[in-house]
């Protein structure tokens, strides 16, 4: 298939932009004025109307009005908010998910930390400027598979180069958590009855399962201290070794481990066995977390939840149950995190990403908490807070501007900046619908 | 278990194995003869066996001082019974003992008539014929089709009857009983002397036998042969061979009755080849002939429903083709008594209930639904249940892994509001009638059969208390084996002392059955509970020495409460409300809608009187729309979505799966939507037939339907169908490619233009009416298929075709396909590739349903665009969004807002994407879809804009009432959350034992299985869905 190079796209129209700013301004501060709009500033109250004036890539002044000669771009009755960050996604590491050849999101072991995502993003996927073009600007393509399924970086949605795309890495080992649903068919209706298991038994191999897990964490700190103490000379190099290696900057607690864990025996496990290892963990799919809000809270564990609009997972609770958790969770003190989850299925629909949390204010959460969960939550999670996440002096000017609530789906977004470069919004999409409408 | 002493003889069942061939069966016919000699003479004499054999005891007993039960309800005390040759000779008090009877004293001893079990399978003679049948799927590689086949024209099975492998209604079991004595042993200590054995494998499973359950010689044990024809709704049978789902279950049964009657007219007629013999309906096929005796109604058909919805549908289906029937009792129709109700034929009762496991953590309680706890604390009174819908009852171990657990089943079915005489009947009147031996079994009447059950103690419905013994045909077989207590001989002589020899008969009036019981009673916890107490003191007449049990009470709601309208006037004005009409009003604001009768009576700003009995809502901020309409769903089907087997499969109904008790429907009622098309899923290129509803919840599948919606059936094309991505395995089925699937459409087409013509030819017609002379060939009318009837249908305009489809080539090549033969297809599904021949679908006048923004998932969507509605709404095109998934139907006008956001959609007209044009879609929107004097009261009540993604459903209304309201939906789930809180610690407490270690826990397995309703709640439901 013929994939036009849309970065050369971009690539002109920014230089179209500085363009028209480069004689107004001096050679070292490349300035652009963003006027007049409804700016999200995140962390603190919002401007309506407000300015922010770009410098270098970064945001330098962000008030009710700026005096500036710099070119300036006007957003009358437009939302500008900081560009959004999807966590835990195939984004990136999928095209089609139906098509195996497509697919790099899932690799084989149980044990693979040194697995690094942000090696395997292609930077001419299709998928990426759907997403982008709905304020997406950073992603992050998380490995998957068991238990501790490899590392995951912070993908910016802007580069020639898959190195220029790795933002930050890695930011987080994932660990799929040992399933501890007990599988309670019946013998007769499992297809190999030789696999049929007790509930006891079942209940003996979770706990032998959670035994290896914490084994291996354990194997990673004595190999952390082992080699520490090496470069004392008090004891001899066990020597490199690259699965352990990977493992340091978790073990050390340095960077969080994400849990990917859905039901509330394995949140709850997950929860305790950080808490006993002072490991800095973060849930992730957290479909139960409702269920131990008070739990997390009292823990400080955000959740990246990926649930809200999927239907209740028990006949036993409310219709509403997955809309209203995440206001539930907040209620206890819990920072959460929207995100639509790590299928493939979904990795092209990451563009309906402030929808997850829009549906969750109609039933009941805060509109700021909303979009804190598409921003400043995800930026703190993947310790980027200080350059992004919200719109203040110091941060990266990656920005999006909108007609309306990025709440609301009829909402257009009309710009995208991502460290001061205006984007194109183009993408498959509007190219067959330009090619389409144009159809005799 | 050991062997009755005195009759050691009867052990001939070890030598007879090598002897019995010649020796047994020569001398037995000879002494039958002589037999039916001597009787003439009156002369009793036993069977003569060859010296070797332990000789046959003398025939003539008299069991005296026994409480005899003659039948349900009439007791007498101190009874004399005589036995002579087998059967029963006279019973009272006062009567005189023969002088050559053997006299047993039963003192404190209760006889009942022999007990009868009308559904016993043996696991030596319930399996299907071995090797004999090859089904033609091994033949072809998981292909098979009629007429349609992989390579060469298949031969089908290497011998004659239903080239489907779960279709053996020729099977006898007349033929294979071969009893171990073993079962039979266990069987009488529990009381039962006689069953009707039962194949209990496959669809149409073949016939019963009803057999004595002595030991003896099967040919002697045999009273009936074909009792009862057997059908069960049985998925999966095997693997990828036609029918894998419930929906095709049910095609293929009605399909082979109707040959059965076919066959029946041809039988009369000599069995000659009709002229137009060219669709296999002239062959001989055993499996079809063998069903004639059923259509005749000479033999009645036990249906095996398997669930308490699919009760309904064999009922209908039995009274469509015209069947005599009964039920076999999944144990679940608590779940809708009503459905049970008006089968109104009697049912096979089992009593295996779940037992409450021990699990290994608190927490794990959580994965338990509540549907599941329901299941176990309901399932003991399901045979009370049903006595109170007016059903005849009769009891089984079918189901039973450990037969032993029957008795204290039963108790366990009395304490829960069985009466003692209702459980005695369920085990004698009722069977005996239903097996049509009543004149033979089921009372203690003289003439019948010598078929006793004794009991000692407090009688057979006080588990404590021991069989005795039984009495088959006249046979002693003694089933209590453990030494009598040495003091009983000393209270039986003191008995002797103090009680008077003769007493004068105490005769129970039989109740007058059935017990009464309203059955809007069933809904209603409370009102159930009270009634089982007055029947528990009916109980106590009859064995009037019993302690009453402290009752343990149902801690589960009926799974109907709480369902249902929440109102129920019959007028109703919503006022100062933003009304989204989707009709040519646009939006009026502060305007009211007046609802009377179920229909919308006037809209916007007028004049109304009040008489004070209207419902008056206040809309103020609040916004009305149409009920949404969901053109695609597969979220209520029971069982699988697709009947996947092979490449058509016209001929199977949506409509005869709909799932009324899926939380699906309430979960989709809260996102305002009112009715929806549920369809067949996409793994054949004709697939099966849709039915639209109206998510009435609380109602029957019947109930549900959407009575006035013209029929569809699902087509499908491109990768789903040719099996693109189902595997290595599936590589053989045609069609494999684009080009097959339009050939494999285009010949259906045409045997459908050939089947019409046949009946075209019958009825004397000319494709145009103009009548035709009738030839001699077609003096019987042509076999009916129901596969080409509904293709036929479609010909006639009568059947909407809704098609999944993906690309553009394909999209045209259906289009031009369906043109030639005169077909208008009735909507594109999916169609993501529409944007790309826009003009083309909106010429043909062809709706457009399709996903507001899914892509990417598979090579042909890569290039589906979100601006696909709105590209075909502009270029004509009537344009819909569906769900396709159970997720999506949840918020469909979420669905809709996005085609504002792409292609900018007027917001008017991106709301009828999800009412107005899906009813135009599926040619409902006389009825429904817009806000209209006239219309179906089907509407939504929104906070605000219902495009806006904060928004929320306030109230949901179909057919002006009430079935969805936000703030009283937390009413019922405060309620759902007591109740299930109440019924762990139930189950915790009634958890006793280790867990089931090895799997081999019958009752504690039961516990955890799914019923049919939910098994797939939580779960998307997609029409790929059981494909990959």
């Amino acid at each position: 298939m013929k994939v036009r190079s849309m970065f050369k796209v971009q690539g002109s129209m920014f230089s179209v932009i500085l363009g028209c700013s480069l004689f107004a301004l001096t050679a070292s501060a490349e300035q652009l004025l963003l006027r007049n709009g409804i700016v999200h500033t995140v962390t603190g109250a919002t401007l309506n109307p407000g300015d922010v004036l770009i410098e270098n890539g970064k945001i330098k002044e962000v008030s009710a009005h700026i005096e500036s000669s710099a070119s300036a771009i006007d957003l009358k009755g437009q939302h500008l908010y900081p560009g959004m960050i999807a966590l835990d996604t195939s984004l990136g590491l999928t095209e089609l998910s139906g098509v195996r050849s497509t697919l790099d999101e899932r690799e084989v072991g149980d044990f693979v930390p040194d697995v690094k995502s942000w090696v395997a993003v292609n930077p001419d996927s299709e998928l990426l400027p759907v997403a982008r073009a709905n304020g997406v600007t950073h992603i992050e393509p998380a490995p998957q598979g068991n238990i501790a399924a490899g590392q995951s970086g912070l993908v910016v949605l802007d580069g020639w180069t898959s190195e220029q795309m790795a933002y930050k890495k890695p930011i987080a080992l994932h660990v799929y958590w040992p399933d501890m649903d007990l599988d309670l068919t019946p013998k007769e209706k499992v297809k190999d009855k030789a696999k049929w298991k007790s509930p006891e038994d079942q209940a003996k191999e979770r706990t032998n399962k959670l035994k290896a897990l914490d084994d291996f964490f354990q194997d990673a700190r004595a190999y952390t201290v082992a080699r520490d103490v090496a470069k004392t000379n008090a004891a001899v190099d066990p020597g490199r070794n690259p699965s352990w290696e990977a493992m340091r900057p978790f073990v050390r607690a340095e960077l969080p481990i994400t849990v990917h864990a859905d039901d509330v025996r394995e949140i709850k496990a997950a929860v305790k066995w950080a808490d006993t290892n002072h490991f800095k963990i973060i849930i992730a799919g957290g479909r139960d977390s409702w269920m131990t809000a008070d739990l997390l809270a009292q823990k400080n564990i955000p959740v990246i939840w990926e649930h809200t609009y999927q239907q209740p997972a028990h006949d036993y609770e409310s219709y509403e149950s997955h809309y209203a958790a995440p206001e539930k969770l907040r209620k206890a003190g819990v920072k959460v995190i929207f995100s639509l989850g790590g299928s493939t299925f979904i990795a092209s629909l990451i563009k309906n990403l402030p929808y997850e949390a829009a549906q969750a204010v109609a039933f009941g959460l805060p509109e700021d908490e909303a979009i804190k969960g598409v921003t400043l939550y995800p930026a703190q999670a993947a310790g980027v807070a200080d350059k992004l996440g919200s719109i203040e002096p110091g941060k990266d000017a990656t920005l999006f501007a909108c007609d309306g609530s990025i709440l609301d789906l009829r909402a257009k977004v009309h710009h995208v900046w991502i460290a001061g470069k205006e984007m194109s919004l183009e993408s498959r999409h509007t190219r067959l619908y330009n090619k389409y409408k144009k159809r005799p | 278990m050991g062997t009755p002493v005195e009759f050691r003889y009867l052990k001939y069942a070890l030598i007879k194995r090598t002897l019995r061939p010649l020796l047994m069966r020569t001398f037995r016919k000879m002494l039958i003869v002589a037999g039916s000699l001597l009787a003439i003479c009156a002369l009793a004499a036993t069977e003569l066996l060859a010296p070797g054999f332990r000789p046959v005891p003398p025939d003539v007993h008299a069991l005296v001082g026994a409480t005899v039960v003659v039948k349900p309800g009439q007791v007498i005390s101190n009874a004399t019974i005589v036995l002579r040759g087998g059967k029963i000779e006279k019973v009272g008090v006062n009567i005189s003992i023969p002088p050559d009877a053997r006299v047993w004293n039963l003192k404190s001893n209760t006889v009942y008539a022999g007990f009868i079990d009308a559904y016993l399978t043996l696991s030596s003679t319930g399996s299907p014929d071995a090797g004999g049948k090859k089904d033609r799927n091994e033949l072809t590689a998981g292909v098979k089709f009629f007429g349609v086949p992989g390579g060469e024209r298949d031969p089908g099975n290497p011998g004659p009857g239903s080239e489907l492998p779960a279709i053996t209604p020729e099977r006898r079991m007349a033929k294979t009983f071969a009893p171990e004595s073993k079962s039979l042993e266990s069987l009488r200590e529990l009381g039962f002397t006689t069953a009707n054995v039962v194949p209990d494998k496959g669809i149409l499973r073949g016939t019963s036998v009803f057999v004595a359950l002595g030991e003896t010689d099967p040919n002697r044990a045999i009273m009936r042969a074909d009792v009862f024809q057997h059908v069960g709704f049985e998925e999966g049978v095997k693997e990828d061979a036609y029918p894998e789902s419930l929906m095709g279950v049910v095609a293929a049964i009605r399909q082979n009755f109707f040959d059965a009657q076919h066959a029946a007219l041809r039988s009369a007629d000599g069995h000659v080849r009709s002229a137009a013999g060219v669709d296999g309906g002239s062959d001989y096929n055993p499996a079809i002939e063998a069903l004639i005796p059923a259509v005749k109604k000479q033999i009645t058909v036990a249906f095996e429903p398997r669930s308490a919805l699919m009760v309904d549908r064999a009922a209908r289906v039995a009274r469509e083709i015209g069947l005599d029937f009964c039920i076999v009792s999944s144990g679940q129709e608590w779940r809708r008594p009503d459905l049970a109700k008006s089968a109104a034929v009697p049912f096979i009762v089992p009593v295996n209930f779940p037992e409450a496991p021990k699990l290994p953590t608190d927490d794990d309680w959580t994965q338990v639904s509540l549907d599941q706890l329901r299941a176990w604390d309901w399932a003991p009174e399901n045979a009370a249940l049903l006595r109170r819908q007016n059903l005849q009852i009769a009891l089984t171990t079918f189901g039973l892994e450990d037969k032993k657990v029957f008795r204290k089943n039963l108790k366990l079915a009395i304490e829960r509001g069985l009466t003692e005489a209702d459980a005695l009947a369920a085990l004698t009147t009722v069977p005996a009638k239903l097996c049509g031996l009543d004149n033979q079994v089921g009372t203690i009447e003289a003439g019948k059969l010598a078929n006793l059950t004794v009991v000692n103690g407090k009688g057979y419905f006080d588990p404590e208390s021991k069989v005795q013994s039984v009495w088959i045909e006249g046979r002693f077989y003694r089933t209590d084996f453990e030494e009598p207590k040495s003091d009983s001989k000393a209270d039986d002589k003191k008995d002797e002392e103090t009680k008077p020899t003769t007493a004068t008969p105490k005769v129970v009036e039989p109740e007058k059955s059935p017990a009464p019981e309203p059955t809007e009673a069933e809904k209603s916890e409370k009102s159930a509970k009270a009634k089982s107490e007055p029947e528990k003191s009916d109980k106590e007449k009859v064995s009037k020495d019993k302690k009453p049990e402290p009752p343990k009470p149902r801690v589960a709601r009926s799974p109907l409460d709480g369902r249902g309208p929440l109102t129920n006037a019959g007028a109703i004005l919503i006022e100062h409300a933003t009304i989204w009409t989707c009709a040519k009003d646009g939006i009026l604001t502060n305007a009211s809608i007046l609802i009377e009768n179920g229909k919308i009576s006037q809209v916007g700003n007028f004049s109304y009187d009040r008489d004070g009995d209207e419902l008056v809502i206040d809309a103020k901020g609040e916004h009305v729309t149409p009920g949404l309409i969901d053109c695609h769903n597969h979220s209520m089907i029971l069982g699988d979505v697709n009947e996947g087997t092979i490449p058509s499969t016209a001929m199977v109904r949506i409509g005869d799966v709909v799932n009324s008790e899926t939380p699906n429907i309430y979960e989709q009622l809260a996102g305002g939507l009112t009715a929806c098309s549920l369809l067949h899923g996409s793994a054949n290129p004709i697939g099966g037939q849709n039915q639209v509803i109206k998510l009435r919840d609380g109602a029957s599948p019947e109930d549900l339907k959407f009575a006035a919606a013209p029929q569809g059936i699902k087509f499908a094309l491109g990768e789903n169908v040719k099996q693109s991505n189902w595997g290595e395995k599936y590589k053989t089925r045609f069609p494999q490619t684009r080009m097959g699937v339009e050939t494999f459409i285009g010949n259906r087409f045409i045997a459908a233009q050939r089947y019409l013509k046949q009946w075209d030819d019958y009825k004397g017609t000319s494709a145009d009416g103009s009548p035709k002379s009738k030839s001699d060939a077609a003096k019987i009318p042509p076999r009916r298929d129901l596969e080409l009837e509904a293709i036929v249908e479609i010909l006639q305009g009568k059947r909407w075709i809704h098609s999944h489809s993906y690309r553009q080539d394909e999209i045209l090549m259906l289009l031009r396909l369906m043109q030639s033969f005169g077909v208008q297809v009735g909507t594109f599904q999916h169609v993501l590739e529409g944007y790309k021949v826009a003009e083309e679908l909106a010429d043909g006048k062809v709706g457009g349903s399709t996903f507001a923004d899914w892509w990417a998932y598979k090579f042909e969507v890569y290039d589906a665009i979100p601006y696909n509605g709105s590209l075909m709404r502009e270029r004509g095109v009537v344009v819909s969004f569906n769900s396709d998934s159970s997720d999506l139907a949840r918020h469909l006008n979420l669905e809709a807002a996005k085609a504002v956001k792409y292609g900018g959609t007027p917001e008017v007209e991106a709301l009828k994407f999800v009412t107005l044009n899906p009813a135009k879609q599926l040619r409902i929107d006389k009825y429904v879809g817009s806000i209209e004097v006239g219309k179906d009261a089907d509407l939504a009540i929104w906070n605000k804009n219902p495009l806006d993604s904060s928004s929320m459903c306030l109230q949901t209304w179909i057919d002006g009432k009430k079935y969805f309201d936000h703030d009283q939906s937390k009413q019922r789930f405060v309620a759902i959350d007591k109740e299930r809180a109440a019924l762990i610690e139930k189950a915790k407490k009634s958890a006793k034992g280790d867990s089931d270690k090895d799997g081999s826990g019958a009752a504690k397995k039961k516990f955890f299985e799914v019923s049919l309703e939910h098994r797939y709640d939580g779960k998307v439901r997609h029409c790929t869905e059981d494909e990959q």
